[in-house]
């Protein structure tokens, strides 16, 4: 169980402490942040013990978030309690930032009323929260709402309410990857991972039960041997050709999906909650479209200059566009100028980043662009070698790069008349560069 | 006071609150209230405006309400006469129809921290229980709990548990779960809440419309539970399988935990659940979220102790990234060294020395000593390496590399030429205290081989006046000593200069008097002093040949999924009692060794039949198996008694077929090394008769290269018994030819 709850701003000035058990004190408070906080060498661990007393943190942006227990408790749960914390956070105000702590103050103490009592977490649904916490405060309910909100809080369906009406049935579908590298400078993957989610927004009248498919090889492999006809009809919502199917390494789903029925027949089908909620997350490690082939060459010219060459190649349908592309080309500490030349986009120096910050905006399939940059270093006495640090890059793509492609989302209410046919269904895929480095 | 000028903004505060006209509206009245909520939060003491607050709480406006509890909760304690005050309004509200408005109420009433609160708030959570909506009931289960946590000390209200057990068959997992919870508080005395088996099986099936936090929570208590019989046991770890995929790590984490807790009697089970739970415990490792990733790598680190197979293939998820902090690589690295095997080798030394130039020295240093550890099994490769890192001249580096040298030298002998020879090449000497001493170990242990010894001894000494560190000037004085014994002519002068710094001028009390000693020491002559100061050491060799043993999983199943595994291997205190018991057992090895087993089997069993044929009591017998400790003590004290090439090669058989092979004749092994080590070795033990036999097989050995694939036995023996020797000689002779005629 936890303690007390402390949110911290960089310097170390509390901007809400909450403390839920007698055996913690105020000068917790004052422990965390002259030992951690203030300390001076790096943080060693996201768990500090100070006196018996062992406190959990993470950061947000330069928002420090502390959980404070005197019990062995489980580490991972804290740390999930804390992210679950943000996430509500988030839902309420967005970014989690000084600005938005310090006005939304009493919010936060009303949260932190709810989500923990006597340091156990009670009710941490970000949608069952929004309906008796609301930003305005003094809101007058009529009894027909009152027994609402306590039927939602207590429900057995904790995710959805009862009695939600929509003139349009309409839901949406997000997959949205994260595509994680790293290359050697041979061109060598050293590790590559994608870590994905499922996101859906629905807006559905109802308790409507929903039906999820996609290609996951274990499916097609057993429906292949029943029959491949079916399977041309089923994929007009995935779209384009590609892969056949993947391999999915893990998988995790929200707790409105039917685990018994995913382990015996791997059908993913649930009742969704209302609005907005992340269906599944995923990781894929086999057989990954990498979007971005980048090809370092550096070159030392002598004790004083450095040449570099960098050649980034999009690797997927000529007729997609990549957005948002960035390389960040890291230069020694003791640079002194730099003068760049690129093909496409535009390119700079930043020293107070040691970087060289490249930024395309849109880049379509099967092209390749050029950077060359000379580096004037200025002479030092230091031995030390320069570590280079790996060429990372950003970059947004309009298909999921794990391989990934929604087969079907069938919808059924028996209760009201409105067919699958009737819902209007928008399926969206977006890739992102997670950690995406290659070495130099 | 933190802040200038605190006792103005209270008089403000107050002011302001007690003016009607704020009083009036709404909107600045909250606004106030707020301001004291802000300062209360910076640690300003606002405990003055109680009355002013007290006054507030009678609102419709819920959110004040909430503000204005929350400021009572902080500072009852300080006025809890003015809080008496507040009671009342508190009590309406928990009659209140709107059932949020109950709840908070009675929340707040049992938060209060005041001597004399529980008359007041004892009737309203007993009616709490009752109440019919299960927000109230949540609310009232924990407020019970906070009720005993005020008079730890009173006797428990039997029944206030009866309907707090009562009370785990609500409808409401919430209510059923903080029942538990409230249970577990007050019963703490007595062990915690009984989980029967009723209410084990009503947990179980209950477990799937839990939220994430009160699975883990359930997940825990049930480990107090053991099923009657098997058949219960197996539904149960059936029913708890699908949460070992959980998407939450933590329930994921507790299942395992559970998983290996119930099913300690078999280890089939456990080593299934353990291999099911890879893929989770991977994912955790390459969530998005970093101090999951670090609680995910602790808990891999924690399985590696009994699997380390299980993740070998997986190696490249442990490679760093640029971007990951400190404590991450430092984990990740750490796991590194336990997955090296023959087929990842090449590409983890790789990777680890890429590690070995990072800008933080810290990291630096650890991949060096990762290296250093696998070295112990792949020497040559990881000799390579470090003696290109020294190449690079830089003094945190070089310094690491010396300590992993010294350590690497007292592992593994057979490093020893090429460390000297590394060490002589490099030009760098370390600046901190730790390499400055690793160096001169180095020096001083195996000065006959490093030409230069003398000269880099010599600069040691001229800059004795400005060492700071004493362990460093006991270190230079052992060393400087030692390698006078092996190179008396070049050492003489700057040994002569060295004691009488020491003893003259040296402020230290600890370096004058080990100078001293060996001052004396040189008196008794060169011959004693090498007797005593290179007297045979243990062999640490052995340890490296056994490589460390699978632990079984019990040693740290009870610690997994608790800070315990945060925080290093080996540091919660639950592990106390198991290394006790170690001690014991080991405390009993050397009772019983202390005069050979043999005679005090002897001396303790006369009724033994001694009077049976002499060439039974010849026969080998097992006994109680020895220690590593006992027998390297005994190995050290006793000679060798007979030494013989036997005409035979060595088996090829994996270590455990020979292990079961010799167990069949009653020669019970201790340690062998890699089945591919160029220079193998076998350890093994016997008992014949009166006597203990110890042996140790050897091929390759470097001084009688002549010997190439032939076995050298030496045996060691106590009392002595040239028979049994004989004896054993031949049974060993005959296992092994058996062994390898069996293969070709």
């Amino acid at each position: 169980m936890i303690g007390g709850l402390f949110i911290y701003n960089h310097k170390g000035e509390v901007l809400i402490s909450r403390v839920y058990r007698d055996d913690i004190g105020r000068n917790a408070v004052d422990a965390f942040r002259v030992n951690v906080i203030h300390a001076r060498q790096q943080v060693r661990s996201p768990v500090t013990n100070i006196a018996r007393t062992s406190f959990f943190h993470v950061k947000r942006s330069n928002i420090w978030l502390a959980a404070v227990t005197k019990q062995n408790v489980n580490a991972a749960m804290v740390f999930e309690f804390l992210y679950k914390m943000c996430d509500v956070m988030t839902a309420y105000f967005g970014k989690i930032s000084e600005e938005n702590i310090k006005n939304n103050f009493v919010l936060i103490y009303e949260l932190l009323d709810e989500i923990l009592d006597f340091g156990y977490p009670q009710n941490s649904e970000t949608g069952a929260l929004k309906t008796f916490i609301t930003q305005q405060g003094i809101k007058s309910q009529t009894k027909e709402e009152q027994s609402q909100i306590t039927s939602q809080v207590t429900g057995q369906i904790g995710w959805r309410r009862e009695g939600i009406k929509y003139r349009r049935n309409e839901l949406f579908l997000d997959v949205l990857e994260s595509v994680n590298l790293l290359m050697s400078p041979q061109g060598q993957v050293l590790s590559a991972h994608v870590s994905g989610r499922v996101v859906m927004k629905s807006y559905l009248s109802g308790m409507p039960e929903c039906k999820f498919g996609m290609n996951d090889k274990i499916v097609i492999d057993k429906q292949g041997k029943g029959g491949t006809t079916d399977d041309a009809g089923k994929s007009e919502l995935g779209g384009s050709s590609g892969k056949q199917s993947i391999a999915i390494d893990d998988c995790t789903f929200h707790q409105c999906v039917r685990l018994s029925k995913f382990d015996s027949e791997r059908s993913i089908s649930f009742i969704p909650p209302d609005g907005e909620y992340e269906l599944m997350r995923y990781r894929t490690t086999k057989d990954i479209i990498l979007p971005f082939r980048v090809i370092p060459l550096v070159r030392e010219v002598g004790r004083t200059k450095l040449e570099v060459k960098v050649v980034i190649k999009s690797n997927f349908k000529p007729s997609l566009l990549a957005q948002k592309i960035e390389v960040r080309i890291p230069t020694p500490l003791n640079t002194s100028g730099v003068q760049v030349i690129c093909m496409k986009g535009k390119a700079k120096y930043k020293a107070s980043e040691n970087a060289i910050v490249w930024k395309i905006k849109r880049m379509a399939g099967m092209k390749e662009s050029q950077i060359s940059a000379e580096i004037e270093l200025l002479p030092t006495n230091d031995k030390k070698k320069w570590a280079r640090p790996p060429i990372s890059m950003n970059f947004e793509v309009p298909f999921a790069p794990s391989g990934l492609k929604v087969r079907y989302l069938k919808v059924f209410e028996p209760k009201l008349n409105y067919s699958d046919h009737d819902v209007i269904k928008w399926v969206r895929y977006i890739g992102r560069s997670g950690i995406y480095e290659t070495r130099c | 006071m933190p802040y200038f000028g605190s006792e103005e903004t209270v008089k403000d505060l107050k002011r302001a609150l007690s003016n009607p006209n704020v009083q009036a509206d709404r909107l600045r009245y909250r606004n106030y209230i707020t301001r004291v909520i802000r300062s209360m939060t910076q640690g300003l003491d606002v405990s003055s405006l109680f009355m002013e607050m007290v006054k507030a709480s009678a609102t419709v406006d819920i959110v004040q309400k909430k503000l204005v509890y929350l400021y009572m909760v902080t500072y009852a304690g300080h006025k809890p006469d003015l809080a008496l005050l507040a009671i009342n309004t508190l009590r309406k509200d928990c009659a209140d129809p709107n059932p949020m408005v109950r709840g908070l109420a009675l929340r707040n009433m049992c938060n209060l921290r005041m001597p004399g609160i529980t008359e007041y708030i004892q009737q309203p959570i007993l009616s709490g229980l009752r109440d019919k909506a299960s927000y109230v009931r949540r609310v009232a289960v924990l407020g019970c709990a906070k009720m005993h946590s005020l008079q730890p000390n009173t006797e428990i209200d039997p029944s206030v548990v009866n309907e707090l057990y009562a009370l785990l068959r609500d409808p409401d997992p919430v209510v059923m779960v903080n029942c538990l919870r409230a249970l577990e508080e007050i019963l703490r005395d007595e062990g915690g809440v009984v989980i029967n088996k009723p209410i084990a099986h009503h947990l179980l099936n209950r477990l799937k419309d839990l939220d994430s936090w009160a699975q883990s929570e359930v997940l825990r208590l049930l480990l107090r539970y053991c099923p009657r019989s098997d058949d219960e046991l197996f539904d149960i770890l059936s029913l708890l399988d699908g949460f070992l995929s959980s998407a939450h790590a933590p329930v994921m984490a507790a299942t395992l935990r559970l998983f290996l807790h119930l099913a300690a009697a078999h280890p089939a089970v456990q080593a299934d659940a353990l291999s099911r739970a890879r893929g989770p415990l991977l994912a955790v490792c390459g969530s998005a979220s970093r101090e999951l990733r670090f609680a995910g790598l602790s808990h891999v680190q924690q399985v590696l102790r009994s699997q380390p197979a299980q993740y070998c293939s997986h190696y490249k998820r442990f490679f760093c990234s640029y971007s990951e902090p400190g404590y991450i690589r430092l984990r990740k690295m750490e796991i590194l060294v336990e997955l090296v095997n023959d087929e990842n080798v090449v590409l983890i030394l790789e990777e680890l020395k890429s590690y070995c130039t990072d800008v933080s020295t810290d990291l630096a240093q650890a991949a060096i000593a990762a290296i250093g550890r696998i070295g112990r099994t792949y020497t040559e490769k990881c000799l390579d390496i470090l003696t290109g890192l020294l190449a690079l001249k830089q003094e945190h580096i070089t310094s690491a590399v010396v300590q992993t040298f010294r350590d690497l030298v007292w592992f593994c002998p057979q490093s020893t030429g090429p460390v000297c020879k590394a060490v002589e090449g490099c030009d760098e000497t370390p600046q901190d205290d730790e390499g400055k001493q690793a160096l001169l170990w180095l020096l001083g242990a195996h000065g006959e081989l490093i030409s230069s010894a003398p000269y880099l001894l010599e600069g040691f000494i001229d800059g004795l006046k400005v060492e700071i560190s004493s362990a460093v000037k006991m270190e230079l004085l052992t060393s400087t000593l030692k390698l006078f014994l092996s190179r008396p002519a070049e050492t003489q002068d700057m040994l002569g200069r060295l004691l009488h710094y020491c003893i003259e001028d040296e402020a230290d009390m600890n370096v004058r008097d080990r100078a001293g000693l060996y001052y004396r020491l040189l008196q008794s002559g060169p011959d004693r002093t090498r007797q005593i100061l290179l007297g045979p050491n243990s062999d640490p060799s052995m340890t490296v040949l056994t490589g460390r043993p699978e632990e079984p999983v019990s040693v740290w199943a009870s610690s997994f999924n608790t800070l315990g595994s945060l925080c290093g291997t080996g540091a919660g205190p639950e592990n106390l009692p198991a290394e006790d018991s170690a001690h014991q057992v080991h405390a009993a090895e050397e009772a019983e060794l202390g005069f050979g087993p043999a005679e005090q089997n002897l001396n303790t069993e006369p009724e033994e039949p001694l009077s049976d044929a002499a060439a039974a009591e010849l026969d080998l017998t097992a006994g109680p198996p020895i220690s590593h400790e006992a027998f390297e003590r005994l190995w050290l004290d006793l000679q060798v008694v007979h030494q013989q090439v036997l005409e035979v090669r060595r088996p090829p058989e994996p270590p455990e077929t020979l292990q079961a092979a010799f167990l069949l004749v009653k020669i019970q092994t201790l340690a062998f090394s890699r089945a591919d080590a160029a220079l193998w070795k076998a350890y093994v033990y016997s008992r014949a008769g009166g006597t203990l036999l110890l042996a140790e097989l050897l091929q390759g050995a470097p001084e009688e290269p002549e010997s190439e694939g032939m076995l050298l036995v030496s045996i060691k023996q106590q009392p002595e018994n040239q028979s049994a020797v004989r004896n054993f000689i031949s049974v060993l002779k005959r296992v092994l030819q058996t062994l390898s005629s069996n293969t070709s």
